[in-house]
């Protein structure tokens, strides 16, 4: 089961939307857990949020088993910067873990024609099943066209699929099953 | 104990743990092939009549056990986890504008096997890169899928050991420098110089299952390896001539990642391969290849019982394994 938490007001269509295209990608069971606040103790001077620790620290309805956790958040997600500096953050992911956040700042505008609103959809669709990928420990893949290359690629097409490649789904199939036995 | 001395051999691995007794619980180690290991203590086994020490570890991403004889701590390239400086230095390799991809399957496969087992994280990432841009030309076929995966699984934990951070962060480290944003650009500094590989180890399956306990599949080297160095190097230097008039590169143990979809390329490109290899298979005086499979397997238990006697000989053979290699593709240098 994966339970959606937002963290900012989202559209309720726009959720069953996401919880439908989510069943589609890895075969479970969504649930629309409701909105909560975010957690003051993530954010950083500046405006800016510190996405492993909103992740930590963001309240969410008790899970059983293999169950999984996604945020949505609007907050603009900072990241430890690396060697070559700050990656651009749409979400963080507790690899192999439990809790995954989507940001919805850096989608385009969801805008209020049935074409933006599809695109907005599509892109929000896309980055969370990239984290929620993640969370099943897929890695970034090199495929433009699967949800798990990275969601800053210049070879992303301005609409991206939301779904895995073949290699990606298998892999979560996989490992779906495993957490399940 | 010991303090591990800083310096490696050269061009080995950086952190090449040459010293076992160097080895203190709570140790971080990187097992090649298996991932970032952490040393719990010390234990003495018997395995068929024979003590056997060993360093007992856990994998962190698992907890898994794993036990490693002491005698070949060095030799399965059991080494410190990268520091954080020679991490820094990976990713202005992997930021690096990307050479060719190697084309030839048989020395891609031999060449990124040799890169995981003692190519220290900097061989981990050639791996990665070196994949990465052969996807640009083609998809990859299952195998090398795989590969690429499991190197990036490899290359994520240690950069997330030694850096600190969660592992998803370190895999978009890892790709902000493979395929950075549109406008980024990087200030890059000459990547470090990738070590240069050994003539590759024989690659078998496990001989016993005692063996399978330990975890000493699929590091390349088993106990029943080390006596064959004690137990008759004529009969292996036969057979290594043999393999080589037959031209045998791709009959090695590798020969099955030669997968179905590659198959079809081989006919034209194994002759003039197997040309190219033999000089430097040559230049070292007695390396240590596989012995003709029918001859060792029956052997295996006399074998066994003759690697607890002749556990040092390992090193010796492996030194002679070093022959020069070309540099492996990835950055520019
Ligand atoms: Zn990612
Ligand atoms: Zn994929």
């Amino acid at each position: 089961m994966i339970r959606i938490v937002t963290l900012a007001p989202y559209d309720a269509a726009d959720l069953a939307w996401l919880g439908k295209t989510l069943y589609t990608a890895f075969g479970l069971g969504t649930e629309i857990a409701g909105e909560r606040r975010p957690p003051a103790s993530a954010e950083l001077p500046g405006g800016r949020t510190d996405a492993e620790k909103l992740v930590q620290a963001a309240g969410a309805p008790r899970v059983v088993a293999d169950d999984k956790i996604l945020f949505l958040a609007a907050a603009d997600l900072a990241l430890p910067p690396g060697p070559l500096g700050e990656p651009p953050a749409w979400g963080f992911s507790q690899q192999g873990g439990e809790r995954a956040v989507v940001s919805t700042r850096r989608l385009p505008a969801r805008g209020s024609t049935e074409a933006s609103v599809e695109a907005w959809r599509r892109r929000l669709a896309r980055e969370c099943i990239h984290f929620i990928g993640h969370l099943w420990e897929l890695h970034h893949c090199y495929d433009p066209r699967c949800a798990m290359h990275p969601s800053w690629s210049p070879d992303l097409a301005p609409i991206p699929d939301a779904a895995l490649c073949n290699f990606c789904r298998e892999k979560s199939e996989r490992k779906i099953r495993l957490a399940k036995t | 104990m010991k303090p591990e001395s800083p310096e490696t051999e050269a061009g080995s691995a950086e952190g090449l743990i040459s010293d076992p007794s160097s080895l203190k619980p709570g140790d971080r180690v990187v097992y090649p092939n298996q991932g970032v290991c952490r040393v719990t203590g010390a234990d003495v086994q018997e395995i068929a009549g024979q003590k056997l020490e060993l360093v007992r570890m856990v994998r962190e991403e698992d907890g898994a056990a794993v036990l490693i004889p002491r005698a070949k701590v060095s030799s399965v390239g059991l080494r410190r986890v990268a520091s954080r400086s020679y991490i820094e230095g990976v990713f202005h390799y992997l930021a690096a504008q990307s050479a060719d991809p190697e084309l030839d399957w048989k020395i891609r496969h031999r060449d990124n096997a040799d890169r995981l087992v003692t190519g220290g994280v900097l061989g981990v990432a050639e791996v990665v890169k070196g994949l990465h841009s052969l996807s640009h030309i083609r998809p990859l076929p299952t195998k090398e899928r795989e590969q690429y995966d499991s190197s990036r699984h490899l290359l994520v934990a240690e950069i997330s050991a030694s850096l600190g951070v969660p592992p998803s962060v370190a895999e978009d480290y890892v790709d902000y420098a493979l395929m950075p944003p549109a406008g980024v650009t990087f200030k890059l500094k000459p990547p470090p110089r990738p070590v240069e590989l050994p003539v590759r180890f024989a690659r078998r399956k496990p001989v016993v299952k005692a063996e399978e306990e330990l975890g000493l599949d699929d590091m390349g080297l088993e106990l029943g390896e080390l006596a064959e160095l004690g137990e008759g190097a004529a009969a292996e230097e036969g057979g290594e001539k043999g393999e080589e008039a037959a031209g045998a590169e791709g009959a090695e143990g590798e020969a099955g990642a030669g997968t179905g979809e590659e198959a079809g390329q081989a006919p034209a490109r194994a002759a003039p391969h197997a040309k190219a290899r033999p000089a430097a298979r040559k230049a070292a005086p007695a390396p240590k290849r596989a012995a003709p499979k029918k001859a060792a397997r029956p052997e295996a238990k006399r074998a066994r019982a003759a690697a607890k006697a002749a556990p040092r000989k390992a090193a010796p053979a492996k030194a002679a394994r070093k022959a020069p290699r070309k540099p492996a593709k990835g950055g520019k240098r």
